[in-house]
């Protein structure tokens, strides 16, 4: 039983202990359709494109912040109680977390419209899980110190912010050639949702003051829930002896994630626009969107207030009922005043929106044939589009969280070595890290595009003392658009 | 431009797959150690002075009641050590004495702490008593605690009566004890 329960702990761990979402390295790599997901009004150079399944791409992504592996376990002489004090309990802030995402794309491809080829459309499914916990600062020292002699404290119970899902997407795009300067793209999504739990607007908190009757009083005031999708089916799986874990998951993993959990819908926007011959900028604005969670649902609440300063006995009223029981009183009306409830409402979560502007300039020999002009045709081909080989560029990134957007800034430079290798190197800062360095690599042999690429690569000098670390790869099949 | 390349390639790999780490020892995680001290109020008392002049017994006060904190799972396997602090305040005209009980589920004494207290005016008298350390009583004591005895006797007369407004004796109590949560 315990195995079980650790099992579906450390998923979710797993969960939690990935995260960033940020694909600097992808953005705008016109070499890879699956830029084409970062920004679906990307020039596309292609004819048509496919994944291969389950290998087009895979992308690993974690961070934490204000803490590493190496803070707490370095075998470097310290007391780890000591260090724990120090740099969690007392060096952690309610911004710092463990956050992660992990993206695996079943199926995608993508194809030019027969009748204008000004069109491309894209389309596919994606399996992802992410997982964010704010560091729950007083909470943590409430567990660690408890409220002995912290007279007037406040330990704030809306610290604790988590938030965990897994869903697969089916999507569907469409890329638009609007005129020589501008590309447009949108993607629709339904999100199918597997599992999710969700604790993020609590309020609240406990304190202990002096007494007015008694030496103290003890008070919670509460306003909190943990919302959960998925997860009891799992548990009731795990919990059936007469079950295979395995089997059983993976049955409950398929349905709901084919349209037989929670369900909603998502929305992807982007634009290239050309502003001279060779410089453009970009943006998009992806997975505005929500998910109805209706299926499996599992909610907790504690939701009220006490002040209680122990038992009180107040003679001679305290002799009047000689069989009163003032511990249960006690405890009866905390539990009345502060109830521990549980439900199966709905509940609606919205998904991470995330936000990417860029600009790039092309530079080296190439450019477009022909002279650039503020004209109504387009030639969107791989010649036109990849005829350089060189580019810089700037993107910035943000991402709505809990605690409020995260936003990184990155600078990258590409180079292309022919049709057959691109690569590319970046430079990002975001609260993770000031020294993130990535690299890309994109080789195209024939028809195969194979991509890997790799971020924060100064942190693997001290994996154990890296912030972040992210990785991604995938193999697919291009025709590129021929004129 | 193919060795070029390669060599990235090579040495995006190279990171990927043989990057470095200082000597880790996740076996430290054996010697957290996660103490809280949680402190509350235990018990209030409070006997106005005409209840112990009604009282023609000097003992004008017995009272035992279920006291189920000490026994709450998680606190009873996992409490270290603590601090009981008790307060006795007297504003009536009489000399008293204060006993407090602790009670095995048997109805057993397991300790007993007394207070003799002048009439008023006077001062206020505190006691703390130490649980679980090499000086203090048994942990067990408090962990065996099932339910509380209180006892009022009068030293005094039982008509005269205090000058002070609404003279009452008062027992304030409270613990703090500290919990290993790992």
């Amino acid at each position: 039983m315990i195995r079980r329960y650790i099992f579906l702990l450390i998923s979710f761990w797993g969960l939690c202990s990935l995260y960033a979402q940020n694909k600097q390295l992808l953005y705008d790599f016109q070499e890879i359709p699956q830029s084409l997901m970062l920004n679906p009004g990307m020039k596309t150079p292609y004819s048509w494109h496919a994944g291969i399944p389950m290998l087009s791409g895979i992308a690993f992504q974690a961070g934490t912040s204000g803490l590493s592996v190496n803070d707490i376990f370095a075998n470097d002489g310290l007391d780890i109680n000591d260090k724990v004090r120090d740099r969690a309990i007392n060096g952690l802030s309610i911004r710092d977390e463990i956050s992660g995402v992990y993206q695996i794309e079943v199926l995608y491809g993508g194809f030019r419209g027969r009748n204008n080829p000004d069109n491309y459309f894209s389309f596919g499914i994606y399996n992802e899980g992410i997982g964010i916990n704010y560091w729950p600062r007083d909470l943590a020292v409430l567990a660690f110190d408890g409220n002995a002699d912290q007279l007037d404290r406040r330990f704030n119970l809306s610290h604790l912010k988590t938030r965990g899902e897994l869903l697969n997407v089916f999507h569907f795009g469409w890329n638009r050639n609007w005129n020589r300067n501008l590309t447009v793209g949108a993607r629709g999504k339904i999100y199918s949702g597997i599992l999710n739990f969700h604790s993020s607007t609590n309020d609240g908190y406990f304190v202990t003051t002096p007494g007015v009757n008694n030496t103290l009083a003890s008070t919670l005031i509460s306003n909190m829930q943990l919302n959960t999708s998925g997860l009891q089916g799992i548990k009731d799986v795990l919990d059936d002896d007469s079950i295979d874990n395995v089997s059983g998951v993976s049955k409950i993993f398929t349905k709901r994630g084919f349209f037989g959990g929670d369900l909603g819908l998502g929305l992807d926007l982007g634009f290239t626009y050309q502003i001279s011959s060779n410089t453009y900028i970009m943006g998009s604005v992806l997975d505005l969107g929500l998910l109805y969670h209706s299926g499996d649902i599992r909610n907790f609440t504690l939701d009220g207030g006490a002040t209680i300063e122990g038992i009180e006995l107040i003679l001679p009223d305290a002799l009047a009922d000689p069989n009163a029981d003032f511990w249960q009183d006690l405890v009866d009306e905390i539990e009345a005043f502060i109830p521990f409830e549980e439900n199966n409402n709905n509940y609606v979560t919205f998904r991470p929106t995330k936000f990417y502007g860029a600009i790039r300039h092309n530079f080296g020999q190439g450019g477009p044939k022909g002279e650039w002009c503020d004209c109504d045709y387009s030639t969107n081909n791989r010649e036109n589009n990849l005829n350089y080989k060189n580019s810089v560029g700037g993107q910035i990134y943000a991402i709505n969280r809990p605690r409020g957007p995260q936003v990184a800034v990155t600078a990258f430079y590409q180079r292309r070595f022919g049709n057959a290798v691109a690569l590319r190197g970046s430079y990002t800062v975001d609260k993770f890290s000031l020294t993130n360095i990535g690299l890309a690599a994109s080789f195209q042999a024939g028809p195969v595009n194979f991509y890997i690429m790799g971020d924060n690569l100064l942190g693997y000098r001290n994996l154990a003392a890296s912030h972040y670390a992210s990785f991604q790869f995938g193999i697919n099949i291009i025709s590129w658009h021929v004129n | 431009m193919k060795l070029l390349s390669k060599l990235f390639l090579g040495a995006l790999l190279a990171l990927h797959l043989q990057g470095c780490s200082d000597e880790q020892d996740f076996n430290q995680i054996d010697d957290l150690n996660i103490i809280p001290t949680a402190e509350a109020s235990l018990v209030f008392v409070e006997i106005p002075e005409d209840f112990i002049n009604d009282s023609t017994d000097p003992g004008f006060y017995t009272q035992t009641f279920i006291f189920g904190a000490f026994q709450e799972q998680f606190f009873a396997e996992n409490v270290l050590d603590g601090v009981i602090s008790y307060e006795v305040e007297n504003t009536t005209s009489k000399p008293l004495d204060v006993t407090i009980e602790f009670l095995d589920t048997g109805g057993n004494v397991l300790d007993t702490e007394s207070f003799t207290i002048d009439a008023a005016p006077t001062a206020i008298l505190q006691r703390e008593i130490t649980y679980g350390t090499p000086t203090g009583r048994d942990i067990s004591i408090i962990t065996n605690t099932a339910s509380i005895r209180l006892t009022g006797i009068n030293l005094g007369d039982n008509t005269s009566v205090s000058t002070l407004p609404e003279p009452v004796v008062l027992l304030r109590s409270s613990a703090k004890f500290r919990i290993r949560l790992k």
